[in-house]
C-alpha cells in the first residue's frame, strides 16, 4: 500500500506539471495578448509596445514560463498583468465563493445521491425506478446554462421566489444573503446527481439478489443490515471514483453556474483571465483547479484500494 | 470583509449555507440588508470584462471605469448629447485670435480633502495625461500641448498648442481626462473633486462611494452608490428584474423587449448612440481596388441589419459616424442598395465569388446576426463572405493590424475627435488606411478656423469626401439601453460619454 501511494503521489504531481505546461501553451497559442485585451481599440503603437515591454511581454513565451515556473518554487505566483495584484490575492478573493458552492453542493450531493441510489436500486424496475431514472437522464440531457436559464425565469422572474442573481456579493458575503446560493447550486447538484446516483443504483441493484445477499437472507438477517453492512459497502468502491468526476465536474460546472448568477468566485475569474490573456492569472487558476482535482482523485483512488479485498499474491 | 479566510470560518461558513439553504425558502430578505439599512443606496449594474480594475481615472477605457471616474471626479469640460463641450470644472474657456494659446478659469471647487481645485492641478493632470508612459486613453489629444509653454496661476490656465486648434475645448471633456490632486500616485483610497467620495472598493468587486455634500454642484440626492460588476448580460437583466439592482447598464434588444412586459423597471433608450460599421482594410488586397469597396457599400441591405440585426432597435447607417451630433453633415441621401450595380463593378474587377473573411466577435451582441446577415445579402451580387469569429476580450486589439474586413463600433465621441483619430493619413486608429490629402487638408483647415459656421462647412465638405472613400461602411446606429427600477427618479436617457450618461449624483431614491 505504502509504495502505491508513493509512485501514486508521484504521478498526481507530474499530472498537475503537465496540465500547467499544456494550459500556458494553450493560452500562448491563442491570438491577442493582455495589451490587446486592456488597450484595445485606443493606445497608439507607441503605447502598445510600452505596455508590452513594461509587462515584459516582448520576451519569448518560453521565458517568461521559465520565470513563471522559477517564482512558483518560492511559493510566488507573480502580479496579473491586468490589475497589477498579486495572484494569490486575487485568487484568494475568489477561492471563498466557490468554496462555500461546491461545498454546499457537496454537502447535499452526497446523502441525495446514496437516497436516490438506494431507493431505486432495491426496487430495480419498478414504477418508482423507472420514473426517477427517466427523470434522471432527462434532466442530464439538459445543459447546465439552460437549466439555470429556465430556473431563474421561472423560479425568480415569474414567481419572484428566489434571488436571480449573487450580484455584489463578493467571497463570504453570499452568506449574509443565503437564499442566492439555492439557484447555483441546485443547477450544479442537478447534474452530478444524476451521475452519481446511477452508479449506486447500478452497484445496489447487482449484488441485491447476489449470493451473498441471498445466503444472508436465508439466515434471517435483516434486510437493513443486509443493506448497510453489505451491500452498500460493497457499492462504494465504484461510487467514490464517480464521486471524484463528479468534483472535477463542480469544478467545470462553476465557470457556467458563476457566470449565469453572477457570483465573484473561481470560474469567473479563470474566464475572465482567459479573456484578458493574463497569464500569471490563468496559471494560478490552472494551478488551483489541476491541485485540485488531482488530489481529490489521488484520494479516490486511494480510498478505492483500501476498499478493495486484496487478493492472493497481490502485494 | 476581510479577504483573509481561516479553515475555522471557511467550514462554519459552508455549513451555515448548507443548513441555510435548506431553510432559505422564505423569500428575500430586505434590499439592502446588513450595517448600511436605513442609508438610501443605488446599486448599479454594468460589466467589468477587461478593465484593469484600478480607480485611475487616466488609464480606464471600459463603462464602469468612466462611470466610476464620473462619479469620484469632475473633468473641465463635459459633452452635451449632441457632443458639443459644456462647462464643468471650468467657468469659461477661450482661445486668443490665432487658436494656439488656450485660456481656462476654474470655478470655485474643493477636492474631497478640502484642498482647493487649481489650475496647476489641472496642468499637471494635462501633463501626466500626455506621457505616453501612463498609457492613458486621451493621450493623443493632449500631444500637441507645448507644457513647457503653459502657465498655471490660481484658478486661470493657459494651454499653449504647437499649431492652431479651435476644437481644442473636444479635449478637455473627453473621457479619462478627470482632475486629481496634482502629484497623485496611489488610486486605491483616491481623492477627487467629484459628487461622491471614496468609500470602498475591491478590484473585480463592488466599489462603495458616499454622498459628498460640499459638491459645488450641491451634492447627490444619495448616501450611497454602488457599482456592482456583472459581466453577463442575462445576469444585469436578471438582477435588475429581480430587485438586486436599481440600474442595469447596457442591455440587448431581447432583454429591453422583457423590461418593457414588466412592471416596476423602465427602459432608457437613447437612440444614435453606438456606430456599427463595417472597417474595410484600402491598403491590402482586395479591397485596394475602390470597386470592391463601392460593391460591398452597393450590397449592403441596412434596413434589413437594423430589423434583423438590432431587433429594430437602431437607425440605418450612412457610411458617416456621428449621426445626429454637432458637426454631423445634414442632408446626405440615404445610401441605396443597388445590386446590379454591385455585380457590374464585381464582374469589372474580375472579382465574382470572391472569398472575403469577415472579421467578428461577441463583443457586441448584434454582430453574430449581422454578420451572417451581411454574408447572406453580399451573396447576391457575388461575394462568398465568410465571418471569422475572434475573441471578444482580445478583439479591438486583435483588428487593429489583422483582417481585411473587420466588424466595428464606436460610442458617441464629438464628430472632430473621429474624424481626427480615426480617417487623417497616419492616425493612430485609422484602421482602414485611408490616405486623402484633400481630406487632410480640409481637417487641418477647420481645426486652424475660427469662425463657427466655416468651420463646421469645411468639417461638412470633409466628411462628404470620406464618405465615398473612407472604407468605414456605417450600417447602422444601434440604440443604447440602461434599465432601472421605477423607485429611481432624476435619471434620463443620455448618449455614452455624455454628461447626462450614468450621471447618478442627479438620481433620487423614493
Amino acid at each position: 500500500m505504502l509504495r502505491y501511494t508513493v509512485t501514486r503521489t508521484g504521478l498526481a504531481a507530474v499530472q498537475c506539471a503537465v496540465v500547467l505546461v499544456v494550459v500556458f501553451a494553450l493560452t500562448s497559442l491563442l491570438p491577442g495578448d493582455t495589451v490587446d485585451a486592456v488597450l484595445g481599440e485606443q493606445g497608439t503603437p507607441q503605447q502598445a509596445a510600452l505596455a508590452r515591454a513594461g509587462l515584459g511581454l516582448d520576451r519569448p513565451a518560453a521565458e517568461r514560463f521559465v520565470h513563471w515556473l522559477a517564482a512558483l518554487c518560492h511559493g510566488d505566483l507573480g502580479r496579473s498583468l491586468v490589475t497589477g495584484m498579486p495572484v494569490t490575492e486575487q485568487i484568494a478573493g475568489r477561492l471563498a465563493a466557490t468554496a462555500v458552492l461546491a461545498a454546499t453542493a457537496l454537502a447535499l450531493l452526497v446523502p441525495l445521491a446514496l437516497g436516490l441510489g438506494v431507493l431505486t436500486g432495491l426496487r430495480e424496475g419498478s414504477a418508482a425506478d423507472r420514473g426517477l431514472s427517466a427523470a434522471a437522464i432527462a434532466l442530464h440531457a439538459v445543459p447546465e446554462f439552460v437549466l439555470g436559464l429556465l430556473l431563474t425565469a421561472w423560479l425568480s422572474l415569474d414567481l419572484g421566489a428566489l434571488p436571480a442573481t449573487a450580484a455584489g456579493l463578493m467571497g463570504l458575503d453570499v452568506l449574509t444573503r443565503p437564499a442566492v446560493l439555492i439557484l447555483p447550486v441546485t443547477v450544479l447538484v442537478c447534474r452530478q446527481l444524476c451521475d452519481l446516483a446511477r452508479q449506486v443504483r447500478i452497484g445496489i441493484a447487482e449484488q441485491r439478489d447476489g449470493p451473498v445477499a441471498t445466503h444472508l437472507r436465508l439466515l434471517g438477517v435483516p434486510e437493513r443490515t443486509i443493506l448497510l453492512r453489505h451491500l452498500l459497502p460493497g457499492t462504494l468502491a465504484p461510487a467514490v471514483q464517480q464521486f471524484a468526476r463528479c468534483v472535477d465536474g463542480l469544478l467545470g460546472g462553476t465557470v457556467v453556474v458563476e457566470s449565469l448568477f453572477a457570483v465573484g468566485g473561481l470560474g469567473t475569474g479563470f474566464v475572465d483571465a482567459v479573456q484578458d490573456r493574463d497569464m500569471p492569472a490563468v496559471q494560478g487558476y490552472a494551478l488551483v483547479f489541476a491541485i485540485t482535482a488531482v488530489v481529490v482523485n489521488l484520494c479516490a483512488d486511494l480510498a478505492v484500494r483500501g476498499l478493495t479485498p486484496r487478493r492472493e499474491g497481490r502485494a | 470583509m476581510t479577504s483573509s479566510f481561516g479553515r475555522r470560518r471557511l467550514l462554519y461558513g459552508a455549513g451555515a449555507a448548507a443548513a441555510a439553504t435548506t431553510l432559505a425558502a422564505c423569500g428575500l430578505g430586505g434590499e439592502d440588508g446588513g450595517p448600511d439599512s436605513g442609508r438610501s443606496r443605488l446599486r448599479a449594474a454594468f460589466s467589468a470584462g477587461g478593465s484593469q480594475e484600478t480607480l485611475d481615472p487616466h488609464t480606464v477605457p471600459l463603462f464602469i471605469d468612466q462611470a466610476r471616474a464620473k462619479a469620484l471626479y469632475d473633468s473641465v469640460l463635459t459633452y452635451k448629447d449632441d457632443m458639443s463641450v459644456q462647462g464643468r470644472l471650468a467657468e469659461s474657456w477661450e482661445s486668443d485670435r490665432s487658436g494656439t494659446r488656450w485660456h481656462i478659469h476654474l470655478r470655485e471647487a474643493r477636492f474631497h480633502d478640502g484642498r482647493p481645485v487649481t489650475a496647476a492641478d489641472v496642468l499637471w493632470n494635462y501633463c501626466r495625461i500626455a506621457d505616453p508612459a501612463t498609457v492613458a486613453v486621451s493621450q493623443q489629444l493632449f500631444a500637441a500641448v507645448d507644457f513647457e509653454a503653459s502657465r498655471a496661476q490660481g484658478r486661470d490656465l493657459t494651454l499653449v498648442l504647437k499649431d492652431p486648434d479651435f476644437e481644442f475645448p473636444t479635449a478637455l471633456g473627453a473621457p479619462g481626462t478627470e482632475i486629481v490632486p496634482a502629484g497623485t500616485t496611489d488610486f486605491t483610497r483616491p481623492i477627487g473633486s467629484g459628487p461622491f467620495r471614496y468609500g470602498s472598493f475591491r478590484p473585480g468587486g463592488n466599489a462603495l462611494f458616499t454622498a459628498w455634500r460640499d459638491h459645488w454642484s450641491g451634492g447627490p440626492h444619495m448616501d450611497e452608490l454602488e457599482f456592482v460588476p456583472v459581466n453577463d448580460e442575462r445576469a444585469r437583466l436578471g438582477a435588475l428584474l429581480s430587485g438586486q439592482v436599481h440600474y442595469a447598464h447596457d442591455l440587448s434588444g431581447a432583454s429591453a423587449a422583457q423590461v418593457t412586459r414588466r412592471k416596476g423597471v423602465s427602459l432608457l433608450q437613447t437612440r444614435l448612440s453606438t456606430m456599427q460599421a463595417i472597417l474595410l482594410r484600402l491598403n491590402r488586397a482586395p479591397f485596394d481596388d475602390h470597386r470592391l469597396v463601392e460593391a460591398f457599400t452597393l450590397g449592403l441591405d441596412r434596413k434589413a441589419l437594423v430589423e434583423v440585426a438590432l431587433s429594430g432597435r437602431g437607425t440605418p447607417g450612412n457610411d458617416l459616424f456621428g449621426m445626429g451630433l454637432h458637426g454631423y453633415p445634414d442632408s446626405l441621401p440615404p445610401r441605396q442598395r443597388d445590386v446590379d450595380r454591385a455585380r457590374a463593378l464585381l464582374k469589372e474587377a474580375g472579382a465574382e465569388g470572391l472569398a472575403v473573411p469577415l472579421e467578428t466577435s461577441d463583443a457586441d451582441p448584434s454582430w453574430r446576426n449581422a454578420s451572417s446577415l451581411i454574408a447572406d445579402q453580399l451573396s447576391d451580387i457575388g461575394l462568398k463572405v465568410t465571418p471569422h469569429t475572434r475573441s471578444a476580450g482580445t478583439y479591438f486589439g486583435e483588428i487593429k493590424t489583422k483582417g481585411v474586413a473587420a466588424q466595428s463600433r464606436t460610442a458617441t465621441l464629438p464628430v472632430i475627435t473621429h474624424l481626427r483619430s480615426r480617417l487623417v493619413t497616419g492616425a493612430s486608429d485609422n484602421l482602414t488606411g485611408y490616405r486623402s490629402k484633400p481630406f487632410d487638408r480640409l481637417i487641418a483647415q477647420a481645426t486652424g478656423t475660427r469662425d463657427d459656421a466655416v468651420r463646421l462647412e469645411l468639417l461638412a465638405r470633409a466628411q462628404r469626401l470620406a464618405r465615398e472613400d473612407d472604407g468605414q461602411l456605417v450600417w447602422a446606429f444601434s440604440d443604447w439601453i440602461v434599465g432601472h427600477a421605477d423607485s429611481v427618479g432624476g435619471l434620463r436617457a443620455a448618449p455614452p460619454n455624455s454628461c447626462d450618461w450614468a450621471r447618478f449624483d442627479r438620481a433620487r431614491l423614493s
